[in-house]
């Protein structure tokens, strides 16, 4: 557990805090978007091995003998799908939000509560 | 070998082809969505077609290298038989959509390749990160499908879509980290082979997340009300996807994810799949709105197939059949898929949110489709929900899992609640204006209920034995819908020949007492369908539903195998629910009728299931062998019976089914029909004896439950306004003396029974018969209403009379022997109370029977009906032919006693003596020869002396009277056939003034307010559902005791 891990936990569970309590549209996004970054932090940070350095070949780094010298390259490239996933996930949120902004006129989580029962 | 990969390239290519074609023109653009849609279910059925061969090579590796260091794909067996699924059913969803993807931008057809692809490639793959990917290009694609009906009402419930699903999203991908983290490897058969990740606290925690992410998106209760939001606002063709191929996807990777799981986790993830069919039912039976209520079914289904998916990896039912598994969940899934997508397509069509508002009626098409769907839905024959539910209650049982049978018993009969009710009320509304019957929206829904039809033999077949003849109900039934186009008549003479060439081949191959009830349900069908041929106007599903039914009942007795009993049972079921759904009145009483046989055919069900559990046989004469669950099966199996036989306090469904049936029907309910309860009983007893429960005998008891039917069902047709009802609750009540008989278990009792249940047969068939032609005339079931009769109906007249003396069990007729049986019986096995409690209930029989004649026949004739013929000819063959029937066994006894006292002889050794004509017991003899004689001679005296002395008798017409100029405001009441017998309901009514419906309404009233209860949890905030799932989450955390 490096000082990052717990970094993006926090992120994680202040995402989920705002995620849950803030009533605009746009601040849960933002909520979302900032538990997504937490994730992001945790699953870099896991991947991490003290000092190593990235997974990329060029020239200060050969392919012979690389496994010593570099961090976990899968979480790197675990990270990279994720980030476009939650990228296209908040773009299509905030598309929600304009068209519901549109539809109604209000940006309040409790204005969209037809739907029950 | 065809690569399935191509499956997924094929998919997304196309998908970002489709806006370069689209500038061409929609034509090409939607062509090519289409041919890329064909090509990838050609794919997949050369798959198919591989591994039907067993060639298909089952691991795909990718990038040229081997796992852990790649993703690999995996194509079995149950892999292949998904992605078939769900193939063919995005073809149907999409030919449903093709009008929304010419209205919309080519982001549509785009957005429905994806969403292909994002679930094959959830089946496909065995790597846990992949999964995540597919995931999140399936729900990606989702959430912008439901937002493409730009209204408020789905964009809500698209965000609230996204919210949830983001979450559980999180939580899957902090499992998948850790748990490479923890393993160092992505592979899910790789993890789950090293077992590194039970051993640690934090492995537990990764996997769990992994798990309750793929739990919410299958929707546990509670934490689905946005899930419920999405089923109610989303296009209807949208809605049809997520409930069938997305939840496909999501179920095969919790599937996936079982054998990672440690042992101890499943019983709480049962109890949460169970907690989630049940409620979701619940809750549903308050539901007005069609997508809602669909939703909560699909929820439910979602529930009892997570949990079935548990119990069938926790415990060995896969291994001892192999094809265990794919049969039962593969048979709940398919009739799932294919019934829940049909029924969201048919919401399409109809356009009504709310239930009420479905009006079928004169549209057969889609009566036929929607009746298939919901019939899977509920789990009757022959669809495969049937199969699936059989096997799964035989093996839980099987397996000593006897507990889950009650909440799976329970929701079922639930979901039967709602979903039949809205079946009857659609059916019997007519519609505002015609419904429009768009062909892309058609072809799928009736593909869909067409294939439902067509996989049943697949799994009937596989595991089960039952005797190819046992479907020949079915068959009957499909036989005459296609001979529907037929004039009426024809049909009916049609049937009446089927009916007679069925029993002239099935009547030399019975024996014993099936034989006498053979005789009961085809000639006593015979002779009650000529009552049919009055009318040459076609009426839907008539015939179709008479012969299944008969041909029900005649199976049932010739059942060797509990599954054959039960599968004949489910469709004599059936047929007589359609039947009285078809009354004009019949929507209620139909509803109580099918729930009532229902939950009787479930815990017969289990009865069996508990009696394959110990002997391991299904056959019948196995139930002899039990010990252990004699006790439970004896009880089980008689609770159903009485429920069928309408025994005091269960008998509820009786009067209105019988009474609002057809008039043409209701002599085959009361007279054949009833006998069915009665067979049971002989088949219980004749296998299993009696048994003890605590220091009562249980024949004992129904010994006395026989005895109050009687008395009750006597007592509540005296009070009766309605003819119909008034010969239901006699029916009910003879059923009592029958009941009482074959609780005796003495030789005499059985021949009592079984003389009984056949002269039932002709006086009460001949009543029923005798009052569809009175109504045939008069237009009205009141009794107060009729009048004078007599001279108007002659023959209707005769056969009444007759019919009452033989019910009534005065000399000579059929009954008196009948009731001469009875009390011998009863006073051999002294039952002295019981004796004499019928005794009192057969005088309160006069009394109904009494007003039967005084009220229809004598009095003055109302002067509407001054113009009143005879009843047709149709009503009186049968009629006479019962007279004909009476008349023979009341003079020589020995024409039934005979052969029916063979029957028994090989149950009992016999008391009974012969002499000529005489029947000796130990108590006395009966001469019915005799007493025939003598009673004729004693009748015929005055009739010769009132006849010399007809000349001196002086008319008194109608209006020969004086008026006192009085106009009453309730004309009704001031007949004096209004409220006859109310002396006698002053000093008895209060035993009978609805105690029973009152509890049984409250029974109904209890379930809807929980219903309203629970469902208040759904508030319509996004953000409480997703602290719901937070909770739930917290919940099962705590259950499985991970920490």
């Amino acid at each position: 557990m490096t000082i990052i891990t717990i970094l993006g936990f926090l992120l994680v569970i202040i995402g989920l805090w705002g995620m849950l309590t803030r009533k605009n549209l746009i601040r849960m996004i933002l909520g979302f978007s900032i538990m997504d970054t937490g994730i992001h932090l945790i699953i870099v940070s896991l991947g991490y091995i003290k000092g190593r350095t990235a997974p990329i070949f060029n020239s200060e780094l050969s392919v012979a003998g690389a496994a010593d010298k570099i961090v976990d390259p899968i979480p790197s490239a675990l990270v990279l799908t994720a980030i476009v996933i939650g990228l296209a996930v908040t773009a299509l949120m905030l598309v929600y939000a304009v068209q519901m902004h549109r539809q109604k006129g209000s940006l309040e989580i409790s204005d969209y509560e037809e739907l029950k029962w | 070998m065809v690569n399935p990969i191509y499956i997924l390239v094929i998919a997304l290519f196309t998908a970002f082809l489709l806006p370069v074609f689209d500038k061409m023109g929609r034509k090409y653009s939607l062509g090519l969505f289409f041919i890329s849609l064909a090509a990838i279910f050609d794919i997949t059925l050369q798959l198919a077609w591989q591994s039907y061969n067993g060639v298909l090579k089952a691991n795909i590796f990718t990038a040229g290298s081997i796992p852990p260091f790649s993703i690999n794909l995996r194509i079995g067996g149950i892999e292949t038989f998904l992605i078939t699924t769900i193939n063919f059913g995005a073809l149907l969803a999409a030919i449903y959509l093709i009008p929304k993807f010419n209205e919309q931008k080519v982001y549509a057809m785009m957005l429905f390749l994806t969403l292909i692809a994002g679930v094959n490639g959830l089946i496909l793959t065995r790597d846990i990160f992949n999964v995540f990917v597919w995931l999140e290009i399936t729900s990606i694609s989702l959430y912008a499908l439901i937002g493409i009906r730009q209204n408020h009402k789905s964009l809500e419930a698209g965000f609230k879509y996204i919210i949830a699903s983001g979450l559980a999203s999180a939580f899957l991908l902090l499992g998948i980290i850790f748990v490479y983290r923890l393993t160092g490897n992505l592979n899910i058969d790789m993890i789950a082979a090293s077992n590194t990740l039970l051993v640690t606290k934090g492995g537990l925690t990764a996997l769990f997340l992994i798990v309750i992410a793929f739990l919410i998106e299958l929707k546990p209760f509670p934490a689905n009300g946005w899930a419920l939001d999405v089923y109610q606002a989303a296009e209807p063709g949208v809605s049809a996807m997520v409930a069938s191929i997305v939840a496909a996807g999501f179920l095969y990777v919790f599937y996936k994810l079982i054998p990672l799981l440690p042992i101890y986790w499943f019983d709480i993830l049962i109890l949460m799949g169970m907690l989630t069919f049940v409620f979701s039912n619940i809750t549903a039976l308050k539901q007005k709105n069609a997508q809602r209520l669909l939703g909560y079914s699909s929820i439910a289904q979602m529930g009892l197939l997570v949990a079935v998916l548990l119990i069938i990896k926790r415990f060995p039912l896969h291994n001892d059949l192999p094809y265990n598994l794919i049969y039962i969940a593969g048979a709940l899934f398919l009739n799932h898929f294919l019934a829940k997508a049909g029924l969201f397509w048919l919401a399409g069509i109809i356009k009504k949110d709310k239930i009420s508002d479905w009006s079928l009626k004169g549209n057969p098409t889609l009566v036929i489709i929607f009746a298939f769907f919901v019939f899977a839905l509920v789990g009757l024959p022959p669809f495969p929900g049937f199969w699936a539910k059989w096997v799964l209650i035989n093996r839980l049982a099987q397996y000593n899992l006897i507990g889950w049978i009650i909440p799976i018993v329970i929701g079922s009969l639930l979901e039967a609640t709602y979903l039949l009710r809205w079946f009857g009320s659609a059916v019997k509304q007519e519609a505002a204006e015609p419904v429009k019957l768009p062909l892309h929206k058609i072809i799928p829904a009736s593909i869909a209920a067409l294939a439902l039809i067509m996989i049943y033999p697949a799994f009937a077949n596989s595991l089960v034995n039952t005797r190819i003849i046992f479907q020949i109900p079915l068959l009957a039934l499909a036989m005459m819908a296609i001979l529907n186009f037929l004039p009426f008549r024809l049909q009916g003479i049609l049937m009446i020949a089927a009916l007679t060439f069925f029993g002239w081949y099935i009547f030399p191959l019975a024996e014993g007492i099936v034989k006498i009830f053979e005789f009961i349900f085809i000639g006593g069908g015979i002779v009650i369908s000529i009552v049919s041929l009055n009318t040459n106007i076609k009426r839907q599903g008539y015939y179709e539903f008479l012969l299944m039914l008969i041909l029900s009942l005649a199976f049932i007795p010739l059942a060797k195998t509990t599954l054959e009993f039960f599968l004949v049972w489910e469709y004599m079921t059936i047929s007589s629910w359609l039947l009285v759904l078809r009354g004009k009145n019949g929507e209620k009483p139909a509803l109580i009728y099918i729930l009532f046989s229902l939950a009787a055919a479930l815990m017969i069900l289990t009865g069996f299931a508990l009696s394959f559990a110990e002997t391991g046989s299904t056959s019948l004469q196995y139930l002899r062998f039990l010990r252990h669950y004699a006790l439970p099966v004896y009880i089980l199996l008689a609770a159903g019976f009485l429920v069928k036989a309408a025994a005091v306090g269960l008998h509820i469904w009786l009067p209105g089914a019988y009474a609002e049936a057809e008039d043409e029907i209701s002599p085959v309910f009361s007279g054949m029909m009833s006998k069915i309860a009665l067979w049971g009983f002989i088949m219980l007893m004749g296998i299993m004896g009696t048994r003890a429960l605590g220091i009562f005998e249980i024949s004992n008891l129904l010994g006395w439950i026989g005895v109050i039917t009687a008395f009750a069902g006597a007592l509540m047709a005296v009070f009766q306004e309605d003819i119909k009802y008034l010969l239901a609750y006699s029916s009910m009540s003879q059923l009592g003396y029958m009941i009482l008989s074959v609780a005796m278990l003495s030789h005499l009792g059985w021949t009592t029974a079984l003389y009984m249940s056949v002269t039932h047969l002709f006086f009460k068939g001949m009543l029923f018969i005798a009052v569809a032609g009175l109504v045939s005339r008069v237009g009205t079931t009141k009794m107060y209403e009729m009048g004078g009769l007599i001279k108007k109906m002659p023959v209707t007249f005769i056969s009444v009379l007759i019919a009452i003396i033989a019910v009534s069990g005065v000399p000579p007729l059929s009954g008196f022997g009948g009731k001469w049986l009875l009390y011998t019986a009863l006073l051999e096995k002294g039952w002295f109370l019981q004796a004499g409690l019928s005794f009192f209930a057969g005088a309160i029989a006069f009394l109904y029977l009494f007003r039967l004649i005084h009220t229809i026949f004598l009095g003055q004739l109302k002067a509407k009906y001054r113009e009143v013929k005879e009843a047709s000819l149709w009503y009186l063959i049968p009629q006479v032919i019962f007279i004909g029937a009476i008349m023979a066994v009341s003079t020589f006894p020995n024409l039934i006693l005979k052969p029916i006292m063979a029957a028994v002889d090989t149950q009992f050794t016999s008391s009974i003596n012969w002499e000529g004509y005489k029947v000796i017991t130990t108590l006395g003899y009966w001469n019915g020869n005799a007493v025939m004689i003598i009673t004729m001679g004693v009748f015929m005296v005055p009739l010769i002396w009132l006849l010399s002395r007809v000349r001196m008798v002086q008319k008194v017409e109608q209006f020969n009277i004086v008026y006192a100029a009085e106009r009453p405001e309730r004309p009704e009441t001031t007949h004096f056939a209004y409220n006859f017998f109310s002396h006698y309901q002053k000093a008895m009514g209060f035993l009978v003034n609805g105690q029973v419906s009152n509890f049984w309404n409250s029974v109904s009233e209890w379930f809807h307010s929980i219903s309203s209860m629970v469902r208040h949890i759904y508030t319509g905030n996004s953000q409480t559902y997703a602290l719901h799932i937070i909770i739930y989450i917290v919940i099962v955390y705590t259950l499985l005791g991970v920490n």
